[in-house]
């Protein structure tokens, strides 16, 4: 393999991990936003659609590609469940809120753990062969995970700008009291950008389990890096967010290459220590209201 | 001159007598619950409850630290980092340098201050989401920078062969020692906890976690008081943290990850984060669990966050809560 071909295959690396780490951000976000809740459980439900996805193509044999609907129909109603029974009570509470959400993190990942065991299971990729463009050789797997992740960020863009259900729900996030003012019912609107967001950790857990491998303890990396992206793009800012996964993926992957994973994640950590430092709000971020 | 005088009409005796909020139904309930507990071990004298106890006052010493943390409203998530930032520093020195073990301990304690302060000048001006993500953040920094550091931190293998502790020549490896050992540095710990929580300071921290821009308008600067509060938790952890090196006697950066913080979290809110007391009580309910279910693990973890959830949920006072409101029932006020 040439090092230019080196060079692409490590940035296509780069470019799926900032794919998933969009996923991770973008609904961490609408969680955040819509409940007022930093949601520690936001990897497990990642993990959950591992899970899903694994059972539906491994086990019940349905095409890799319906895996991800699946995963996501799954997680998303688990979702409205635990922010009924979990969440709804905490709504607004930021610190109680935040601590219930460690609770159920321990409730899921346990349960996982006693449901499906410790060991870490393989699924098959999407696809087999390679891609070719010119002299560049690329997995087809690996371009696939990429397309689908760009395909469900369109879809879950279309939706939250140019549907009713978006609207209402971005209506809420930006401020409740107005919207509610509007007609819009926040006990519908609540669970839905809940269900959302975790749906997208579940779509990211589908897409990256035939990539990594689907056990119950694989949701606490990208929680950590969906934190880290918020930190640096900003919370609550999409373009934000997009800019800062896309550049922590491509940073993660190369440094890894070439210096080994744990400086990758310590530069990582490093980079987002000075934009705390230096803005506080992020890349993108606007200044937080307080209350 | 005279005026000055006036003000302060108390006698200079008055200050030595035992304050009168310490003579309360609440403190007497703790006391006849306590008191007797605390020398169960010793009447017992099995190697097994003496190891519980002295977990249980490990825990009640490193969760009082949040305790303290989360008086203005902050929960950190660095917490474990804190510890482990301790027993690091009081392992080194009492390997590398020969520190006596409770000269080891202020060590820790500096450590752990150092560390805490420069992290809150930096993150504590954050809205509380940026704070905790920050803190989250800084865990995981705190092991990596150990693990990027074998030479200084043995690495993934930890450090291993920490001396038992020996305090003025005095060996106290054996375990009724190190119970009486740590059983009286909790005690000095819920000590000074309680002197913070009663000063003027502790009250500034009320004001902050009630109602802040009332207390910014009193002239309370909450950055201030954030970051003591911060301090002053992360220091009780650091030492928390070397006398659990002391202790176990190996301490790796896998000792100290977000899962030590979590734990911590749960013993606080189960026992009760508006008491001083609630650290103890969550400790004493939640450490000997694990030792003596250990087949149930994963069901027990279960078990903690369905605790949890309902704890928050349905008696945000915790356990403490609880008996706080006993002890008022029997004074007889409502």
């Amino acid at each position: 393999m040439s090092f230019e071909a080196f060079l692409i295959q490590t940035g296509v690396n780069g470019l799926i991990l900032g794919a998933l780490y969009l996923l991770m951000a973008v609904g961490f976000t609408l969680v955040f936003g819509s409940l007022r809740v930093v949601n520690f459980a936001h990897g497990e439900f990642y993990m959950l659609g591992g899970f899903a996805a694994y059972f539906t193509t491994v086990t019940m044999g349905l095409p890799a590609i319906a895996s991800i609907p699946l995963a996501f129909l799954f997680v998303a109603v688990l979702g409205l469940f635990c922010e009924r029974a979990v969440f709804r009570p905490f709504r607004g509470d930021e610190l109680n809120g935040m601590i219930a959400s460690i609770g159920l993190a321990l409730i899921l990942q346990n349960g996982a753990l006693m449901l499906f065991g410790p060991m870490p299971l393989a699924m098959p990729p999407f696809a087999e062969g390679l891609t070719r463009f010119g002299s560049i050789v690329i997995p087809t797997s690996r371009l696939l995970a990429i397309v689908i992740s760009a395909a469900v960020l369109a879809i879950f863009y279309v939706v939250m700008m140019h549907t009713r259900v978006g609207r209402a729900v971005r209506a809420m996030v930006q401020d409740a009291e107005v919207a509610s003012t509007f007609g819009i019912h926040p006990g519908l609107v609540y669970p839905l950008g809940f269900a959302l967001g975790v749906g997208l950790a579940a779509v990211a857990g589908a897409v990256m389990a035939p990539l990594f491998s689907v056990s119950p303890f694989t949701g606490h990396t990208p929680l950590l890096k969906a934190f880290l992206v918020v930190v640096l793009g900003g919370l609550g800012s999409i373009p934000g967010a997009a800019i800062a996964s896309l550049a922590v993926g491509l940073i993660e992957s190369y440094t890894a290459t070439f210096y080994g994973s744990l400086a990758a994640d310590g530069l990582i950590l490093l980079l987002a220590v000075i934009m705390l430092v230096m803005r506080p709000n992020g890349l993108l971020g606007r200044a937080m209201r307080v209350g | 001159m005279s005026e000055l005088q006036q003000t302060n009409p108390v006698p200079a005796t008055a200050k030595w007598k035992i304050p009168q909020e310490f003579l309360t139904a609440k403190s007497a309930t703790y006391c006849a619950l306590f008191l007797p507990l605390a020398a169960l071990p010793l009447l017992i004298d099995s190697s097994f409850v003496y190891h519980i106890a002295i977990l249980v006052c490990l825990n009640a010493i490193i969760t009082s630290g949040l305790g303290v943390i989360v008086r203005v409203d902050q929960l950190s998530l660095a917490h474990g980092a804190f510890a482990g930032i301790g027993a690091y520093a009081s392992a080194l020195a009492v390997i590398k340098l020969g520190v006596p073990f409770l000269l080891s301990l202020v060590l820790a304690a500096l450590a752990a201050g150092v560390a805490a302060v420069l992290l809150g000048r930096l993150v504590l001006g954050l809205k509380g989401v940026y704070f905790v993500l920050a803190t989250f953040a800084f865990n995981e920094l705190f092991r990596m920078i150990m693990l990027l550091l074998p030479e200084i931190s043995g690495g993934t293998n930890g450090l291993s062969n920490i001396p038992a502790a020996e305090i003025a020549g005095l060996e106290i490896s054996s375990k009724p020692g190190f119970y009486i050992f740590i059983a009286l540095a909790l005690a000095a710990t819920l000590l000074v906890v309680w002197m913070i929580l009663r000063s003027p300071i502790g009250r500034a921290f009320d004001a902050i976690s009630g109602n802040l821009p009332l207390a910014q308008a009193s002239g309370i600067p909450p950055r201030r008081y954030q970051i003591l509060a911060f301090t002053s938790g992360s220091v009780i952890a650091g030492v928390g943290g070397g006398i659990m090196a002391a202790y176990v006697g190996f301490i790796s950066p896998e000792s100290f990850t977000f899962w030590f913080s979590v734990n911590t979290i749960i013993m606080l809110i189960v026992g009760g984060r508006y008491s001083i007391m609630g650290p103890v009580l969550g400790a004493l309910l939640l450490t000997p669990l694990p030792e003596v279910l250990r087949s149930t693990g994963q069901l027990q973890q279960i078990i903690y966050g369905v605790c949890l959830i309902a704890i928050l949920r349905f008696m945000p006072g915790g356990v403490s809560g609880l008996i706080d409101r006993f002890a008022e029932l029997m004074s007889g006020r409502k």
